[in-house]
């Protein structure tokens, strides 16, 4: 199957800066002691946001069913919200046994006459990928008898983590999207959101500060993204990779393959997100912009530290504790720094060595970088007299028996923190978690236990 | 009782609320006290349903995974990474039991897990649920027989106070509770197999998600070959049963398809008064059954005036169904995630084994949707009242406490459809 990624040459990413370091592919899990998604997941994580595609998991109950409708990545498609629809082939014994194939066929064809997306995408898993079933041909076929893409995505749970499966989504993506088709017009000023999903409408809280400086968004990979966009996806100016690592391999051979640059970014926090458009305008090299872009940075930095004040005044000398992992380890931080939060420490055993560099220069020479933070959490909320954990779920035992603050950042928040005005969301919702009686209540002995 | 449709043609689930059999079985598992729940397969499976379970309880949930990897699928018959998952899962905690529970993944390739389980010495229950075969509630319903099938021991004597409870994998932990407190209510000693009441409700433990906590320990499922009385509930536990009477020949066994409703409480208490010769339950029973009659009455107005589409395991479907029948309220389609013997029972017009597509293609057929959190957007586009059941629902937080059973339970469920029903008065239909 020639469409099928080289999953070696993924796992051994040359644009990968710490690359040099690793010598064993990191996708192996350990039986019994694994907590991260699967491939599947990474790719639908990826792919997802297409609204106007149908995503058709080719496989038994457990991939979709339990994953539909669980992010909730914006969209201002005007048609039918395909994110936030279900579809999959949910074979059985008999399809085990005697292929699963003309199942799948027919589930295309019912989609397409149902809902005629502008795209399928067609998921293999572990099962229809051990028994073989041929998604490439069956695609393939489909694609040339409706006049649609069809993109066979080949990332079944099983062949490793979930950062490898949100590559094998950007290779699908590459394979079968980019460069299908032509722009109507081109702009010196036009990028590719790369690896933003627009959770929670993540994204609309800077791409309009984007438009305003005539910059343009090309095409997304893919929050709130349309199918017909990133197929144009090759005449963008430069890439934008939005706070992910999943998706170098891609921009690298998108440079490769029609000379587009990258920069990768993240949109959390005042700093970051200044920093993000002026490297952006930067990357776009051209004088006037540079000039317009400082001058945008200026003056919604200038509104949001007005807007902040009040919760400046509120935050201050407070401190906190962060446990979470990835590139939230800087990120949330620099956005608690923004609001004047003093981050005490962070965890950083979930994190990439280019994470921990970044918590390191984030936090200063002071923070304590955690290894082990489920022991050291609640010893540094002692010695620190932290206010606040930022934290998962499992840690709100840790702050109820300290008597101190919790937010939870690692479930599916409810509205976005990214860019300027995100920060806003967040300052709202950290002051009330600091205002809120509820940690110390809670922790209120029982009567008959005094 | 309506037309039944078991089986279509369908190529595909659009939207589908079916859940899978691995899910059922962790959930099972999680019954267990100090349980480690390890699903075989890959890695994703666990995780997914990890994070789908943690968001519907909003309880830390333990699980692990054999994290089977494509050239271990390939190369290994489970030997090595369900060993490999007992070593390492023992490394850090001390479980009572690993409930060993297989994905389509090595069924597909034909793992025999019984055989490598039994080379390990540890205490470990196998349950054989593909999820490319049956569905959440069978996967429940299968590892509650593997857990009296692979544990209990046989027995000749019979504790006549002792009775054990099978509740369905739809009965969330407050109504297994209720259940158990109503029959301890007549005198017995009841326990639960699984036992979620007290693993997955509300509780601050201080080494949490580790392994499961509360649940019916190892050794008092061992030691159920004594009880006198088994009581299913659900047409999916039966067999769970039967099983459990292999293991005393002298054990009664009463069964009921769901405990929703007046008729159905009242099947379960003439039943108890039988079994203790009692001539009357105790008085908050009598109570209460004042109190649903009341509620049937209160209620029955707009219910009447209102049609209902029902999404639900089978089990559950009948029970809710029978609710709303009981109180006038009309169910013109109840769709089941599978098929079962239970949907000749139902009372609706139409039966069907379908997906939530087809509620949204029978939009004008009802007023009122029951069903899990995908019904939601469903109600939300088609301008419906609805009322959210079953699993999983992530747009409430209580799930834990959500009681429809019994005479008190029934008041509940009735009040909130019945209000639901009437609050859609006022929408116009776009």
């Amino acid at each position: 199957m020639a469409s099928k990624p080289k999953i070696k040459e993924l796992l051994d990413e040359s644009a990968c800066e710490h690359n040099k370091t690793k010598k064993v592919a990191c996708n192996a899990p350990t039986p019994g002691a694994t907590t991260g998604g699967c491939a599947f997941e990474g790719a639908q994580i990826s792919l997802f946001p297409y609204a106007d595609a149908a995503h058709l998991v080719h496989g038994p109950m457990t991939c979709l069913g339990t994953s539909w409708e669980t992010r909730a990545t914006g969209t201002s498609w005007q048609g039918r919200d395909l994110t936030q629809m279900g579809f999959t082939t949910d074979v059985s014994l008999n399809d085990v046994v005697f292929s699963g194939e003309e199942k799948l066929v027919k589930a295309i064809d019912y989609i397409m006459e149902h809902y005629s997306p502008e795209a399928v995408f067609v998921y293999a898993t572990c099962v229809t990928a051990l028994i073989g079933d041929d998604i490439d041909l069956i695609c393939k076929q489909a694609a040339e008898n409706f006049g649609v893409p069809m993109v066979p995505v080949h990332a079944a749970g099983f062949v490793g983590s979930k950062n490898l499966g949100s590559r094998l989504g950007g290779e699908a993506a590459l394979a079968h999207l980019v460069g299908t088709k032509e722009p109507q017009e081109s702009t010196p000023f036009d990028i590719n959101l790369i690896g933003e999903y627009n959770v929670t409408g993540d994204m609309w809280q800077y791409t309009p500060l984007l438009e305003e400086l005539g910059i343009r968004v090309l095409s997304t990979l893919s929050g709130d993204g349309r199918i017909a966009d990133i197929r144009t996806a090759h005449r963008a100016k430069l890439n934008v990779i939005v706070c992910a690592k999943s998706l170098v391999s891609l921009t690298r051979k998108m440079k490769e393959r029609y000379g587009i640059p990258s920069i990768s970014l993240s949109f959390y926090g005042k700093r970051d997100t200044s920093k993000g458009l002026l490297a952006i305008a930067e990357a776009l090299g051209d004088d006037d912009l540079n000039v317009g872009t400082k001058a945008l940075v200026a003056r919604e930095e200038a509104r949001l530290e007005e807007k902040l004040a009040p919760y400046k005044t509120f935050f201050q000398g407070k401190k906190a504790v962060l446990n979470t992992g990835g590139n939230k380890t800087w990120s949330i931080a620099a956005a608690l720094q923004d609001l004047g939060i003093e981050v005490v420490a962070t965890a950083v055993k979930k994190a990439t060595e280019d994470d921990r560099e970044k918590a390191r220069e984030t936090l200063g020479d002071k923070g304590v970088l955690m290894m082990n933070p489920g022991v050291e959490q609640a010893k540094l909320i002692d010695e620190t007299g932290a206010d606040l954990l930022l934290a998962g779920g499992r840690s709100l035992y840790t702050a109820i028996k300290k008597g101190i603050a919790f937010a939870d950042v690692n479930q599916e928040k409810k509205r976005s923190y990214g860019g300027y005005d995100g920060l806003l969301n967040l300052a709202e919702d950290l002051k009330n978690a600091l205002q809120n009686p509820v940690f110390k209540n809670v922790a209120r002995r029982a009567p008959w236990e005094k | 009782m309506g037309e039944v449709i078991h089986k279509r043609d369908k190529p595909l689930q659009v939207n589908p609320f079916k859940l899978s059999q691995p899910m059922g079985a962790t959930l099972a598992f999680l019954g267990v006290d100090k349980c480690m729940p390890l699903m075989h397969g890959g890695q994703g499976c666990t995780s997914f349903t990890k994070v789908f379970f943690t968001r519907h309880f909003c309880e830390p949930i333990a699980i692990q995974t054999s994290a089977v990897t494509d050239a271990i699928a390939i190369l290994d018959g489970g030997d090595y990474s369900i060993v490999e998952s007992v070593k390492n899962i023992t490394k850090k905690v001390t479980p009572s039991l690993i409930g060993l529970h297989t994905t389509g993944l090595p069924e597909t390739k034909g793992d025999d897990i019984r055989g490598v389980a039994r080379q390990i010495e540890f205490p470990m229950v196998t349950v054989n649920t593909p999820d490319y075969e049956g569905g959440f509630e069978s996967g429940w319903a299968k590892t509650c027989k593997a857990l009296i099938e692979q544990l209990v021991e046989t027995s000749e004597v019979v504790n006549d106070n002792k009775l054990v409870l099978l509740p369905h994998v739809s009965l969330q932990p407050i109504e297994i509770e209720k259940i158990k407190e109503f029959i301890e209510g007549f005198g017995f000693n009841v326990l639960a197999v699984p036992d979620l009441s007290s693993s997955l409700d509300g509780h601050l433990g201080e080494k949490q998600a580790a392994l499961s906590s509360g649940g019916i320990s190892v050794d008092e499922i061992r030691s159920l070959g004594d009880a006198g009385l088994v009581i299913s509930v659900g047409d999916s536990m039966q067999e769970s049963a039967v099983a459990l009477q292999h293991k005393n020949s002298e054990m009664r066994h009463h069964h009921f398809s769901h405990l929703n409703g007046l008729v159905a409480t009242d099947c379960l208490v003439e039943v108890l008064l039988e079994e203790t010769g009692f001539t009357r339950p105790p008085i908050t029973v009598a109570r209460w059954r004042q109190r649903l009659q009341d509620a049937m009455l209160d209620s029955h107005f707009s219910l009447g005036q209102k049609r209902f589409l029902v999404a639900a395991e089978p089990d559950q479907l009948a029970a809710i169904c029978q609710s709303l029948h009981d109180a006038g309220g009309k169910v013109t389609i109840a769709i089941a995630t599978v098929d079962s013997p239970q949907l000749e029972k139902i009372a609706a017009d139409k039966v069907i084994v379908g997906d939530l597509e087809d509620a949204e293609i029978a939009a004008n057929e009802y007023d009122v949707i029951i069903g899990n959190f995908h019904c939601e957007a469903i109600a939300h586009r088609l301008h419906k009242g609805l009322v959210l059941r079953g699993f999983p629902n992530w747009e409430q937080v209580g799930n834990a406490l959500k009681n429809d059973v019994l005479y008190e339970g029934g008041c509940y469920l009735l009040f909130e459809a019945a209000n639901t029903a009437s609050s859609r008065n006022e929408v116009k239909h776009a």
